[in-house]
This record gives structure tokens, C-alpha cells and sequence, in this order.
């Protein structure tokens, strides 16, 4: 590197910098509303926090059935989770045989993406009326059960296993559920943590499909909460962003363990279709 | 290969493909049919549904004002995420190259995107807050401001406070596929570019962005798609006000449906909103030239 090249680092690092200033002042707000004991009404309002406590954690327990929600919030996502990694894997490995409209059913499963979940609330949620699941877990899981992004990072990662490798399997009289096993999915661990952390993040985020279908507040997600926080409280307390930050700290983690697997997964499945 | 085996591969594949299929179906596909069926029916939880033809559209085109804002609102959503595009471009140029913590920036500017929504309106319903909202504090110490803004309040500055907030949850997507579409650039054409004597300039609109059409292609797309998912935001943020002026056509479209019960009216805006959305996509495709978006 000349030393030309090394000068001209400088404004990339200031302009870098500042952009990241600007991406993490909104994080900073609210956690320092969250651990802060001031009248958060206050004008001027401090830069540090004042003060700082945790009473704020405290009182969401008490102003919110906070428990409930994350129960809810989990055994959905679980549900979702546990659908994805089964139908999405054997779609995928399904897709990588050879048969007759193969092409059909991955133009009409691309076709599917093009059509917004939002798209389809009225009907869907008609639907969801006839099968008798409103209100429900399996009710709130169901849409997401399976992904078309992610049968196709599955496939993609089939795709990829040595075409020798199944034919010996194939020939020491494997079926096809063992060699879906057995052979591709020990071969395809990203693809499996791709799937899980995209299906877990979806589903978790989940908020417009869980407020058309869910009536009671003992069904309500995390998001559903949070919302229903805002509408009842205002934003008067400090105990909602201390809510705030309880609800991302979690998915946040989540991301940053497997933040390699997950930007990998969003490009290869928005390559892949 | 012999004929059992053909058709017991056969069995397989239809089992397994059919969970998923049977999902699509009936969440996707299905609903879609039942939407444009429904627009053309005046329905009612208890009665059977009545054909009523073009009705539903033509209260939606003549008689309804708050559509025609939400339609202007959803245009004015979509036209600034090339802007967030441009951003986007802008930053994933910066971090591309073997820049000293350029991953540290990247997650840094990705960290928004895996959010959930409701919490970014919260974030954002915060910052903009009239007293302890970071904004109006920076913009008053700055001097550009003498009285404190309600930004959501205001309805000159509500839609546009929704639109920061959304960038600033979308910008790390964007920039990340950028990326990846910046890597699969092969080198050699840069340097053949440079012992040409190309400036950076030539470079930039003669290379980078020609080759970059794949991957600003699905930037576009997730962008429109953006003006579909942008409810939560909406809805939380500001509910649509004040008045009408942050409704898009996704919370018009919600609170028809589900405020109203006009379910065959906000069929009508659906059908409408993924007509718009399916003739976006397909200029868009043919503004990168043709074969963008191409399978495999």
C-alpha cells in the first residue's frame, strides 16, 4: 500500500464513523430511557443517563403480563421453527430429484414469492375462521410453516453434495428418507442454521398476522404486547423502553452468534430466488 | 432405472413436496383468487355474498378520498427507497475492500435490520418525541430549530419521520446485498479497466454499476415490498395519522378489513395494491434489462 492509498483511508474511516454514529444513536436512546431514573419528560433531556437503575426492568413485570407474551412468543416461534427445518428440507431434497413438472412446481413456488403475505390477510384470515384456529398457536404458526427462500437454500446446499455420494448410498439400499439423513442434511449444517435463525427471526417478529388472528390478550405475542404497551401507557414511562430493550436483547444475541449464517443465508436465498 | 423404483420416486417426491405446496396453496394462491372474487361481492358475516360487479372499484375510484391519499402516501413510501438504495450503495462501497474493521461497520450498519418492527416504531416514536426525543434536542442544540417539532403530530412531517425510520431499519439489508454483489465483480476487470487508464469515475458507471444490475434488481423488489410490510411501522408509529397522512394503502387496506368489517371493500384495495406492486416489479425488471431476476 502506498502511502497515497493509506492518506486517502482517513475520510473513509471519518465517513464510516459517522454513519455508524448516526446507526447506533437510536439504540442509545433507549437504552439509556430504559436505565434511567429522570423524568423522561424533561427538557433538556440528559445525553447520559441519570441516575441509572433498573426499577424500570422491574415494572414491566408488574404493568404487563410480560410472561405470558415470551410463552407465547416461544412456543410459536418453536412450532415455526420446527415446521420450517422438516418441510423446507424434504421440499428441497424432493426439488433435487428428477421428475416429471419439476420445472412447473419451482416456477410456481418462485411465483409465490411475488405475492406479499400482507397481500392475503382478508382471505387468509377467513381461511384461518374455517379451519377453526383462530386464536390458536397452530392457528398463529401456520402461514409460516414453510418458506420458499428457504427450500431453496436447502436445495441449493443438496445441490452441492457429490453426485458419487448418493449413488454409493443409493446402492448399499438406502431409501430416500435415510439418505435425506444420513447423508444430506450432515452435509448441509449452514443451510440448517440458515434456516433456523431466518424462520425463528420471522416468525418472532411476526406482528400483523398475530393482531388479525389472536382475541384474547392470554394469546398475544411479544409485538402484540409491546403495541398494546404504547396504546395503553403512552409513552410516559420508562418502563416501556426498558420493555423494548427485554424484547430485543434476545433476537439480538441470536444475531450476532450466527451473524455470518444469517447475512449468508439472506444473500444466497435473495440470489437463489 | 426400473418402473417400481420410478414410481416409488414418484410417491416420494409428491409426499414430500405436498406440505409445502399445501401451505402455498392455501396461503398464498388460494387467498389471492379469493381476493378478486371477494372484490366484486358486497359481503356480510351472516348473509350469503351478492354479486355487485364493478361497485366496490368505482367507490374506490370516485368516491373515496382517503384512498387516493393512501395511494399518494404508498408512492411517495416507495419513492424513497431508491434514495435508501443510493445510501445503501454509497456505504457498501465504503466497506468494501480490505478496509482495517470494515466487518465491524458492516454489522454495525446491518444491526437494525433483524429488529422487530414493532420495537423499531417504538425506537423511532422516541427519538422523534417532542421533548425527549434525541431529535428535536440535537436540532435545537444545532441551532437549526428555535421551537421543539411533534414530527408524528405534524402533517407535514409525519410521513417523512416514518420514511427515516424505515430507512434506517432497511439501509443494512440493502447494503449487505450490495455487498455480495460487489464481491462477485471479478477483479480483472477493474484492473484491465486501470491499465486502460480508466478514472474511478469511468470505472464506477462503466463497471461496477452494469454489473451490479442483479443485485440492485432484488434491491428494488424488496424495496416495493418494503410499502407492503411497512404496516407494523405505520400502525404503531402513528396509526395512519394524523388525519390520513401517513395511511398507506397496507393500513387503509387493515383498517377497511378489520376496523370496518368491509372485507369486500378491502378486497377492492388489495387487488388494486397488488396490481401496482406487480406492474413496479415488472418495469423494474425490464429497467435492468430483461434478465435480472432470472432462475438458476
Amino acid at each position: 500500500m502506498t502511502h497515497r492509498d493509506r492518506l486517502l483511508l482517513w475520510p473513509r474511516h471519518a465517513a464510516l464513523v459517522a454513519i455508524s454514529i448516526i446507526m447506533l444513536a437510536p439504540f442509545y436512546w433507549v437504552l439509556k430511557t430504559a436505565i434511567t431514573s429522570e423524568n423522561i419528560y424533561a427538557y433538556p433531556p440528559h445525553l447520559l443517563p441519570e441516575r441509572p437503575q433498573l426499577f424500570n426492568f422491574v415494572d414491566v413485570w408488574y404493568l404487563i403480563p410480560f410472561p405470558r407474551y415470551l410463552f407465547n412468543s416461544v412456543v410459536v416461534s418453536l412450532i415455526a421453527v420446527a415446521g420450517n427445518l422438516v418441510l423446507n428440507a424434504i421440499a428441497g431434497y424432493a426439488l433435487t430429484l428428477p421428475f416429471i413438472g419439476r420445472r412447473s412446481v419451482i416456477v410456481l413456488l418462485l411465483s409465490c414469492t411475488l405475492i406479499p403475505f400482507q397481500a392475503t390477510i382478508i382471505p387468509a384470515y377467513l381461511i384461518t375462521a374455517h379451519l377453526d384456529l383462530l386464536n390458536s398457536y397452530l392457528g398463529l404458526a401456520l402461514p409460516l410453516l414453510s418458506t420458499i427462500v428457504c427450500i431453496f437454500i436447502f436445495k441449493a446446499s443438496f445441490d452441492a453434495v457429490p453426485r458419487s455420494l448418493i449413488d454409493a448410498a443409493r446402492i448399499d439400499g438406502l431409501g430416500d428418507v435415510r439418505i435425506l439423513l444420513r447423508v444430506m442434511l450432515p452435509l448441509s449444517t449452514p443451510a440448517i442454521a440458515t434456516n433456523v435463525v431466518l424462520s425463528f427471526i420471522w416468525s418472532w417478529n411476526n406482528f400483523l398476522w398475530p393482531l388479525i388472528i389472536t382475541r384474547s390478550q392470554d394469546m398475544q405475542t411479544l409485538p402484540l404486547g409491546l403495541a398494546r404497551f404504547l396504546s395503553y401507557m403512552e409513552d410516559t414511562t420508562g418502563a416501556l423502553y426498558a420493555f423494548v430493550v427485554m424484547v430485543l436483547a434476545p433476537g439480538l444475541l441470536v444475531f450476532l452468534m450466527a451473524q455470518s449464517a444469517f447475512m449468508r443465508g439472506l444473500t444466497t436465498g435473495a440470489t437463489k430466488g | 432405472m426400473t418402473t417400481t423404483r420410478r414410481t416409488r420416486q414418484a410417491a416420494v417426491v409428491a409426499c414430500f413436496l405436498a406440505p409445502s405446496l399445501l401451505i402455498f396453496i392455501v396461503y398464498r394462491i388460494l387467498p389471492l383468487v379469493w381476493n378478486v372474487v371477494l372484490s366484486f361481492e358486497a359481503w356480510s358475516p351472516l348473509r350469503p355474498p351478492v354479486w355487485v360487479g364493478w361497485d366496490n372499484y368505482s367507490e374506490m375510484l370516485n368516491d373515496d378520498d382517503v384512498f387516493w391519499q393512501a395511494l399518494w402516501n404508498t408512492v411517495i413510501f416507495l419513492g424513497s427507497q431508491p434514495v435508501a438504495i443510493a445510501l445503501a450503495l454509497g456505504i457498501a462501497l465504503l466497506v468494501n475492500s480490505d478496509l482495517k474493521g470494515a466487518s465491524v461497520y458492516r454489522t454495525i450498519v446491518f444491526l437494525s435490520y433483524p429488529l422487530m418492527t414493532v420495537a423499531v416504531a417504538i425506537i423511532w416514536h422516541w427519538m422523534f418525541n417532542e421533548r425527549g426525543g434525541l431529535i428535536n434536542y440535537v436540532l435545537r442544540q444545532l441551532g437549526i430549530i428555535h421551537q421543539p417539532i411533534a414530527f408524528l403530530d405534524s402533517f407535514a412531517w409525519a410521513l417523512p419521520s416514518t420514511i427515516v425510520a424505515n430507512t434506517w431499519q432497511v439501509l443494512g439489508f440493502f447494503m449487505i446485498v450490495l455487498l455480495s454483489g460487489l464481491q462477485n465483480i471479478p477483479p480483472h476487470l477493474y484492473e484491465a479497466a486501470r491499465v486502460d487508464g480508466a478514472p474511478a469515475r469511468a470505472r464506477f458507471f462503466r463497471i461496477t454499476l452494469p454489473m451490479l444490475r442483479p443485485a440492485l434488481f432484488l434491491c428494488v423488489v424488496i424495496g416495493i415490498l418494503n410499502s407492503f410490510s411497512a404496516f407494523d411501522l405505520i400502525y404503531v408509529m402513528t396509526n395512519g395519522g394524523p388525519g390520513h397522512a401517513t395511511e398507506l394503502l397496507i393500513t387503509y387496506i387493515y383498517k377497511q378489513a378489520f376496523g370496518a368489517t368491509r372485507f369486500d371493500y378491502a378486497a377492492a384495495l388489495t387487488v388494486a395494491q397488488f396490481a401496482m406492486l406487480l406492474v413496479l416489479t415488472w418495469i423494474a425488471h425490464r429497467a435492468v434489462g430483461g434478465n435480472a431476476g432470472a432462475i438458476e
